[in-house]
């Protein structure tokens, strides 16, 4: 049966990473409990944990990249990244319909206890066309900066690509820059009161996603002075417009709900 | 044993559907379940006697399929066994024994639904009420109010298992005999009342017979469930939220039920007691009650704390 | 022949050796292998926990917990709790998932399609890798405060509902199984990706959608319930988190939150989460009715959209777990009217697995045992879930023990009975060795007097009335409760043999042929030897 293989199938070498990584999460989910109730040593686990699960996540996914570029990813393996790009956000959107659910549980069948109103008396909510809507306004414009990326790509234009994504990049970090001022200069804490749990979870899960989304993209520009990337192959780049555009719809969502149709 | 098992268990079906038989009205009853019961307690409201036969039409229908699906398998065994069926056919498919069996159901299923909407809207409307009752759940003991009956308020604590001891000792009894002599004076009783362990609480909710009672179900810690298995009725106790359920007791006697949601260490020691009155013995309680309780209103912490150390 | 030698020199590269080809392994036969070992394990401590609840249970009054508490009450009592929560996570999330999604899952899918190995072989293992953790944060859960300092662990049942798993727990065992469920959850996260990518783009040449086999199907359904349903729990369990240990209040009503909020996002996850452990058992016990009746599949393609179906509707009936709490009847009426629809796919797959035996040639060997157990048990489990679908009955027995009745005719019974049909069916294909039939039949009749005996009476004690979850009951209900805990033992005998007959299987079975069950089974792993190779179909198989 040691027959020559006929397949286009990645069998992946095996790998350290996977059962490095569950360690890691172990020691960063101890760590944080330990933290979150005051034992010693606790915050120390949880930092060791975490930075060792970034390291194992840079060297894993370091481990596609060189797999990639070494050939192993056929037309056959790329699409089924595709797949699983494609689930795995879909996964992603699941989750954010459990903060948009326990937002619109609080602001449609609004408790007495918050005046019977939304937003809650008291609660002095943003001007929806201030910041927020210059961020949505960078939001959909980063989509189009790395639409233009990708196109670049596609027709060979290497520079186009590099520009498209700095610029994808600092519209990101923007957003981010503008999202923690708002933060910074909000009128209601995030303690205490439904308002704030669900604004800031809902928002604060979107701006992490941002942030990760950001990286993402400065993945894929460092890989394309690296050289990486060709018109036909260069699913990395696809994938993270893929998720920009996610986190994009997101925001939309969160603007027209939280900030627009929500504001007081 | 075994055997006897056996038989009960394939009689059980029938005794669920006979259950409605051999109900007959006591003149006041116990409303818990009995040993080695089988169905329902008996209904003591008609909200429970439509759940009851509610209950009665599904089993036919729910022992009709086991019986059906045991059947096809035995027959299936005894049939097609590899000795008795050598050669296997090669059928896949018939359409129309595919459709019968999307059909039936379907027609069974509505068949199903049109007394369970019945039951759910009868049994979820609440009508406009006689007398309302709001029920507290904490951790883990019930109050009680009669807010039109003078705020009347009292704490119902369940009764320690010292007090079902074969011996105890002569502080228990004395305790124990103060506690049902309380319980004797207020329902205006001439015996001290029988008691039952895990059930029995240090006061009792008493309600007119034939009456409309509203109950508001609130919580003040955790979520609990307000519940009397013979009327049918189960409500969460919901912190931040009050729930409402209703029932118009048909028997006198007392009814108990227990705490339906689990809500800590304790959960298994709360339980709720339910007296149904004539409407006289009602109004005869309600002075009683007004006397003992405005007075009695410190001794609650007391209980708790006995009740603490004597589990 | 000196090509011979550089393919295995080559596939030695791949094919480490020692501990280093299990941690990092990316083969999916070998982490399906760990996947079972882990189920095995951990199922038997959620088994242990069962016994000590039922021995507590056996007679009225607590006096078995008290042993372990040194004469504590209290503890005791939250032992209880907290055994009965344990039980149920552990069983949940480290016995049928493992088992029958990364266990057989993983074995099977990628040769039931044709395909060399699972879509991404590295994520396959730290889907697997995640587990060992979680379990151990919900076993370290266990040695710190849950309700206070000195009562140790989680007691918030499964269910984990607000303010007792908020305020009623401060302790840090609640976060430990917050965590443990997050770190399961990614777990089981990762797995669907893989195994959706697997099944739509690893089919060999000629394997259309419509031939695959049901087991594959069943995997994709609850694939996708899993993909779509955990992230929901997922933002749920942040949320108890956040109330928890940083001031948010969305299940706290003195601050505008909701502790219902948080039982329509639990169930939205939970109700997909049950069809998730039963789904994978419906295409396993196809394969098995098929394969011993000697009979193609009657109604394949109703028996696989059944089960799409199954998985849709599963999304659309969550509140059928709260009619208690307060719901507009009107929102009652349609939960009422939805769960009611799930019995019609439900017995479409009953009466297709009966219609697959009808005239067939059926030889009963261990498998196939437990697969018309399975129709029995699962049976009774639907037809009391349709009684309990009316929100009208369900609120004389809804948190009674003629729940917990129910749910474990469908799961205790179903979904293990189908992991045990399973183990039997592939054990000699997994192993090489096959199994001892004498003590394999002995296994299941222990099994399904025992469990059938543990769980029928406690109908009788749901419908008079028995609460469920609680340490001690008057002695009215002292009977059932007797012979329930009296069936609990013979389970126990059946665990006992069901060990004799793993230490049979790999001490003294005998080699098993590549195909031992005949013509009946006609799936592609029966045409690889037993145990498989290493990588099988370098080659991709054609399917005709």
């Amino acid at each position: 049966m040691a027959g020559e293989v006929m397949h286009d199938y990645h069998l992946v070498k095996p790998s350290h990473w996977p059962v490095v990584s569950a360690a890691s999460t172990f020691f960063t989910a101890l760590g944080a409990v330990g933290w979150m109730h005051d034992y010693p040593y606790a915050p120390y686990v949880f930092t060791l944990g975490f930075l060792s699960l970034l390291y194992c996540m840079a060297s894993w996914w370091g481990d596609v990249i060189a797999e990639a570029n070494g050939g192993d990813h056929t037309p056959i393996v790329q699409v089924g990244l595709r797949y699983g790009m494609i689930l795995f956000i879909a996964s992603e959107v699941m989750f954010f319909v459990a903060w948009f659910w326990a937002y619109f549980n609080a602001a449609l069948f609004t408790p007495d206890v918050v005046g019977g109103v939304w937003p809650p008396t008291g609660i002095e909510t943003f001007d929806p066309w201030h910041i927020p809507f210059i961020n949505t306004l960078i939001l959909l414009l980063s989509g189009t900066t790395v639409t233009w990326a990708h196109h670049a790509i596609i027709e060979g234009d290497r520079e186009g690509l590099k520009k498209g994504l700095w610029l994808s990049v600092l519209l990101g970090a923007t957003f981010t820059g503008f999202q923690a001022y708002e933060y910074a200069h909000a009128a209601f804490g995030f303690a205490g009161n439904i308002y704030g749990s669900t604004f800031y979870m809902a928002t604060g899960f979107h701006g992490f996603h941002v942030i990760v989304g950001t990286i993402f993209l400065a993945v894929c520009l460092g890989r394309a002075y690296r050289g990486h990337f060709t018109p036909d192959q260069h699913f990395g780049l696809e994938a993270a417009a893929w998720y920009w555009h996610f986190v994009d719809v997101v925001w939309l969502f969160l603007f027209a709900s939280i900030y627009w149709w929500g504001a007081g | 044993m075994a055997f006897k098992i056996a038989a009960t268990a394939l009689l059980s079906g029938l005794a669920w559907l006979l259950g409605g038989v051999f109900m007959k009205v006591a003149e006041a009853v116990t409303g818990m379940a009995v040993p080695r019961q089988l169905g329902f307690q008996p209904a003591a409201t008609e909200t429970m006697e439509m759940v009851a036969s509610f209950h009665d039409f599904l089993m036919i229908i729910m022992t009709s399929i086991v019986v059906l699906v045991t059947a096809l398998l035995l027959i299936i065994v005894i049939r097609f066994n590899r000795k008795a069926n050598p050669v296997p056919s090669k059928t896949s498919h018939n359409t129309l024994l595919e459709i019968a069996w999307t059909i039936i159901p379907v027609l069974i299923l509505m068949a199903i639904a049109v007394p369970s909407f019945k039951l759910l809207y009868f049994q979820d409307v609440v009508p406009e009420a006689d007398m309302v009752i709001k029920a507290t759940g904490h951790q883990w003991y019930w109050t009680y109010e009669y807010p039109d009956h003078g705020d009347l308020t009292f704490d119902a604590i369940m009764l320690p298992d010292s007090y079902y001891a074969a011996e105890m000792s002569q502080d228990v009894r004395d305790e124990r005999d103060a506690v049902l002599a309380d319980i004797q004076h207020l329902l205006g009783r001439g015996e001290a009342p029988e008691i039952h362990r895990l059930l029995d609480t240090d006061t009792r909710i008493v309600v007119p017979v034939g009456k409309i009672v509203k109950v508001l179900v609130m919580a003040d810690d955790v979520i609990h469930a307000w519940a009397i298995p013979s009327f049918g009725v189960k409500i969460d106790a919901v912190p931040g939220r009050t729930n409402e359920i209703w029932f118009r007791a048909t028997q006198i006697g007392t009814f108990y039920g227990q705490c339906s949601e689990l809500c800590g260490i304790r959960h298994a020691f709360m339980p709720i007691v339910v007296e149904v009155v004539s409407e006289e013995d009602f109004k005869a309680w309600l002075g009683r009650a007004g006397a003992m309780y405005n007075t009695a209103a410190v001794d609650t912490p007391v209980r708790l704390a006995e009740n603490a150390t004597a589990q | 022949m000196a090509d011979e030698a550089a393919i295995e020199v080559g596939q030695a590269a791949h094919h480490p050796t020692g501990w280093r080809r299990w941690l990092y392994s990316t083969n999916h036969k070998d982490i399906g292998t760990m996947y079972l070992v882990f189920a095995v394990i951990s199922g038997l401590i959620g088994f242990a926990m069962s016994i000590a609840i039922r021995m507590e249970m056996m007679y009225p009054g607590v006096e078995v917990l008290p042993v372990l508490t040194g004469g504590d009450l209290d503890a005791a009592y939250h032992l209880f709790n907290v055994l009965i929560t344990a039980h149920g996570l552990i069983m949940v999330f480290f016995l049928v998932m493992p088992a029958l999604i990364g266990g057989f899952g993983n074995w099977f899918l990628p040769i039931m399609i044709g395909a060399p190995d699972m879509a991404f072989p590295r994520m396959n293992n730290v889907s697997f890798w995640l587990l060992p953790p979680a379990i151990t944060l919900l076993v370290i859960s266990t040695m710190v405060g849950g309700p206070s300092d000195a009562l140790t662990g989680v007691g918030g049942g499964w269910t984990v509902y607000p303010p007792l798993s908020t305020s009623g727990q401060p302790g840090p065992a609640m976060d430990l199984a917050i965590l443990a469920l997050h770190l399961a959850g990614a777990s089981s996260i990762l797995g669907a990706v893989n195994f959706i990518t697997t099944v739509f783009n690893m089919r060999a040449p000629g394997m259309t959608m419509h031939k695959m086999p049901l087991f594959v199907w069943s995997l994709l359904v609850t694939a996708f319930l899993l993909l779509l349903a955990i992230p929901v729990l997922a933002g749920a369990i942040t949320m108890l988190l956040t109330d928890r240990n940083f001031g948010t209040t969305f299940f706290d009503p003195a601050g505008g939150g909701d502790p219902l909020l948080f039982q329509h996002l639990f169930w939205f996850f939970g109700h997909p989460e049950v069809y998730i452990l039963i789904l994978p058992g419906f295409g396993l016990i196809s394969h098995i009715i098929s394969t011993f009746s000697r009979k193609p599949i009657f109604g394949y393609l109703g028996m696989a959209y059944a089960m799409v179906a199954i998985g849709f509707i599963g999304f659309i009936v969550w509140a059928h777990h709260m009619y208690t709490v307060g719901m507009d009847v009107d929102v009652k009426a349609y939960f009422v009217a939805a769960t009611m629809v799930i019995a019609v796919p439900t017995g479409i797959k009953i009466f297709s697995w009966i219609a697959t035996m009808w005239g067939g040639s059926i030889e009963f060997k261990t498998p196939m045992l437990w697969a018309i157990g399975f129709i029995f048990v699962f049976t009774v489990g639907g037809v009391t879930g349709v009684l309990i679908s009316n929100a009208g009955i369900d609120q004389s027995v809804h948190d009674t023990y003629y729940i917990v009745a129910h749910f474990h005719y469908t799961m205790s019974l179903g979904a293990v009975f189908a992991i045990f049909a399973g183990f039997y069916y592939w054990i000699g294909k997994m192993s090489g060795r096959q199994y001892p039939e004498t003590l394999g039949k002995i296994h299941f009749w222990l099994s399904f007097i025992g469990v059938n005996m543990v769980f029928f009476p406690q109908h009788f004690l749901g419908l008079a009335g028995m609460p469920r979850r609680i340490v001690d009951y008057n002695e009215v209900f002292s009977y059932w409760n007797f012979w329930s805990s009296i069936g609990a033992y013979i389970s126990t005998a059946g665990v006992l043999v069901f060990l004799l007959v793993l230490w049979k299987t790999f001490r003294s079975g005998e080699k098993c042929p590549d195909n031992p069950w005949g013509e009946g089974a006609t799936t592609l792993e029966w045409t690889l030897p037993s145990p498989p190779p290493f990588h099988q179909f370098n080659e991709l198989p054609k399917i005709k």
